[in-house]
């Protein structure tokens, strides 16, 4: 249901995993001594630092530049963290008539939810349910989460769903959906309800 | 990415790399707080911290091929494998995907121009669960399932457990094929006799 920022991370972690990468097999090269030798850097056995570090961090405009660095990195850093959590994104109010002189309608899509939610919860075998609504009045989007016992009728419960809820809701809305997408979970409770039929032992022939 | 253009994005998707994100995004921020606290005290004392001699002192005594260098070319190497391996190594999907396409045989429009019906794993692996424990020989069982397969670890009061791992199997793939997997994960099953 939630949105996750799994793209970004990819991309980031990717592009941190090269650059690390890199600078470990050139800083490795410099040690060995063989990038001495293919782009004539400084020797292997050389200091690393040749003059005063003092010299070379003293000016205002050096500290104010690692400043702004600083800032930059942190604020990356904090963003994406940020960007893990997961995110709804749903839906705003959604206006389904706008006549201008005539005055508009608008309904909030978790009203609509929320009517979906009712209307799954009565469907045979569901335990719970969750809606979200997405996309425009126009081209919506609905995210429903079932979960059922573990005796429903999988195939059953969706052909109710397809042909009663999502129709219901296109209906409501007065266009077709744009997109549907339907989670089942099964409940971690053992169905016990049901008839259960006792043997009496007798034999019939 | 977190969407932002309000619509949905697939329910059936792969690992989201949250810790290892977390992680370098932590490390992140802590390394630009570090940095922005050491120029301010730069700035308002006039002078670095002397926090920084040490490091200083450290960097001004090492050659290219101290060993110093070579373990921090080392750990940059092996820390960037690690973050290429995971950003590449797609990791497996959260959910099954679920046929739909014979639960309307009327014919009618497809009541969305998209559609998409998964089962999660840990719902898979429920309904394996529920379906063997109703097989006559079974004490108690355990399921896990991924996208391609599915184990059941059931315990059976049973001596001889003769053809119980086949009835197990062949129950549990038909209930899985009823509720409309596709494709349908293998199933596989170790019996132990508590006899």
């Amino acid at each position: 249901m939630r949105q996750t920022a799994g793209t970004l991370n990819r991309i980031w972690l990717t592009l941190l995993g090269l650059v690390v990468l890199v600078a470990g097999i050139v800083l490795l090269l410099q040690a060995s001594g063989s990038l001495h030798a293919l782009l004539n850097t400084a020797r292997s056995g050389n200091r690393i630092v040749t003059g005063d570090l003092h010299a070379v961090f003293a000016p205002s405009w050096v500290v104010a530049i690692m400043l702004v660095v600083g800032v930059i990195i942190g604020l990356l850093g904090l963003l994406w963290v940020i960007t893990q959590i997961p995110r709804k994104n749903a839906a705003r109010t959604y206006r389904l008539h706008d006549d201008g002189g005539e005055g508009f309608t608008v309904c909030e899509p978790s009203v609509l939810a929320t009517a979906v939610e009712n209307q799954v919860n009565t469907l045979p075998g569901v335990v719970t349910s969750s809606a979200l609504l997405r996309g425009t009045a126009n081209a919506a989007d609905l995210t429903l989460k079932v979960t059922v016992n573990d005796r429903t009728d999988v195939q059953d419960l969706i052909h109710r769903i397809e042909t009663s809820t999502l129709p219901d809701l296109s209906r409501a809305l007065e266009a077709p959906l744009q997109r549907s997408r339907l989670q089942i979970d099964v409940s971690g409770r053992t169905q016990s309800t049901g008839t259960v039929v006792h043997s009496t032992g007798t034999v019939v022939q | 990415m977190s969407r932002r253009d309000g619509r949905s994005t697939r329910l059936q998707h792969r690992p989201s790399r949250a810790v290892p994100a977390l992680i370098v995004g932590i490390l992140l921020l802590a390394a630009g707080v570090v940095l922005v606290w050491l120029t301010i005290a730069r700035l308002v004392n006039g002078i670095w911290p002397t926090v920084l001699q040490g490091p200083r002192d450290w960097l001004t005594s090492l050659v290219w091929n101290s060993p110093g260098v070579w373990g921090i070319g080392i750990a940059a190497v092996v820390v960037g494998v690690i973050l290429l391996l995971c950003a590449i190594i797609p990791g497996g999907f959260n959910a099954l995907t679920v046929n739909d396409a014979g639960s309307n045989p009327g014919g009618k429009a497809a009541p969305a121009q998209e559609q998409e019906t998964v089962m999660t794993r840990r719902a898979v692996a429920r309904l394996a669960k529920a379906q063997c424990s109703q097989i006559d020989g079974v004490g108690s069982a355990s399921a896990t399932a991924t996208t391609k397969r599915v184990h059941l670890s059931v315990q059976t009061p049973l001596h001889d457990t003769g053809d119980l791992r086949n009835r197990v199997t062949d129950s549990v793939r038909k209930s899985l094929k009823t509720a409309g997997l596709n494709p349908v994960p293998r199933v596989t099953a170790t019996i132990q006799s508590k006899g």
